[in-house]
């Protein structure tokens, strides 16, 4: 056997070898990367999802805002209104009532 | 032809070594795709899960608040509404305090309530010696009526009329200054306090006790009768 021949022969074997790896281990770097590359896609829809529930939060929180105000306002106007029923009602019996009131402390049962 | 049998073998085995290699690649390329979208869809699906119950704790929250927000000020309408039945009925029994007061200026009336009073207590407490008390500005008022309310009292009671001694030393307060019946300084618009002889039995028979008591029994029954039946409520 020629020993150049022999010599090449491995050589260029070895090299065969070595692109061999390189193909491969480039094919697992990618895997790694569109690993990665799902992560960032994941973060990026989920910040995508997550500015859509934030708008629909803050839609919320207008709408009950909104409704607060009209509650609070609603609730003040059923005090305000009852209060007022209540002085002209006393208003109109107080005399009646403290003359009573006065009828009875005097009438003294012997 | 050997050498070219060997340069033939070592291409042959060169072509399947990249073959190889590329079968293997391709293999990881078809696994990576695989594995990136299942990848990518747990992730995605547990972060938006995180995510929705994030906010929904906080709408939640929001709920929670306005509920108590709500609650608070129902509560407080409601403590509004309260103060102002109690400050209602306070300007009434005010007004009534100041009618007692004219009931106790009146001379000839504040008179006959006096001594009605008196028997009224005495009739109460049935006791042999009774200790009375009264306003230092009542005092020759009361000694005038002590013979005839005894006698009264034993014709009403049939019993033998009672000893009745005037305390002279500690007296009821003075009537309200300047009509301030809303003042905290103590004060008497009238009327006695008696007592048996060993003081375990009191009886106040005041005009601000009556009214005291009047006050709580009656009036919330007043305030649910209609005006025109007030004539009709019976006396107590």
């Amino acid at each position: 056997m020629d020993p150049f021949k022999g010599q090449g022969g491995i050589q260029m074997l070895l090299i065969a070898e070595q692109e061999a790896q390189h193909i491969v281990s480039n094919a697992r770097n990618l895997r790694t990367q569109r690993l990665k590359q799902a992560k960032d896609e994941v973060e990026r829809e989920a910040a995508q999802y997550r500015s859509h529930m934030e708008d629909e939060y803050q839609k919320l929180i207008s709408e009950n805002t909104g409704s607060s105000g009209s509650n609070v306002k609603r609730l003040e106007e059923e005090t305000d209104a009852k209060i007022k029923n209540l002085k002209k009602s006393t208003s109109k019996i107080s005399s009646e009532v403290v003359d009573m009131l006065l009828k009875y402390v005097t009438n003294i049962k012997t | 032809m050997k050498d070219a049998d060997v340069s033939r073998q070592i291409q042959q085995m060169i072509r399947f070594i990249r073959q190889e290699a590329e079968e293997k690649a391709n293999e990881i390329s078809v696994a990576a795709e695989e594995e990136f979208n299942i990848e990518k869809l747990q992730l995605l699906e547990a972060e938006k899960r995180k995510i929705r119950q994030e906010y929904e704790r906080k709408a939640k929250q929001i709920d929670v608040r306005r509920k108590i927000e709500y609650s608070t000020q129902l509560n407080a309408a409601r403590i509004k509404v309260l103060q102002a039945q109690d400050d209602a009925m306070g300007s009434m029994k005010d007004a009534a305090k100041k009618g007692l007061l004219r009931v106790s200026n009146d001379k000839k009336v504040y008179k006959k309530l006096l001594k009605d009073m008196i028997v009224q207590g005495l009739l109460r407490l049935r006791e042999p010696s009774v200790l009375l008390r009264c306003r230092e500005s009542d005092r020759k008022l009361v000694e005038s009526l002590i013979e005839e309310a005894k006698k009264e009292y034993s014709e009403k009671a049939s019993m033998q009329s009672p000893k009745i001694s005037l305390d002279d030393r500690v007296y009821l307060p003075p009537p309200p200054k300047n009509g301030a019946v809303d003042s905290h300084e103590p004060y008497c618009s009238g009327g006695v306090v008696l007592a048996s002889e060993d003081g375990k039995i009191v009886l106040e028979n005041t005009l601000d006790a009556r009214l005291d008591v009047i006050f709580r029994q009656k009036l919330p029954e007043a305030c649910k009768e209609a005006p025109v039946r007030l004539n009709n409520i019976t006396a107590i």
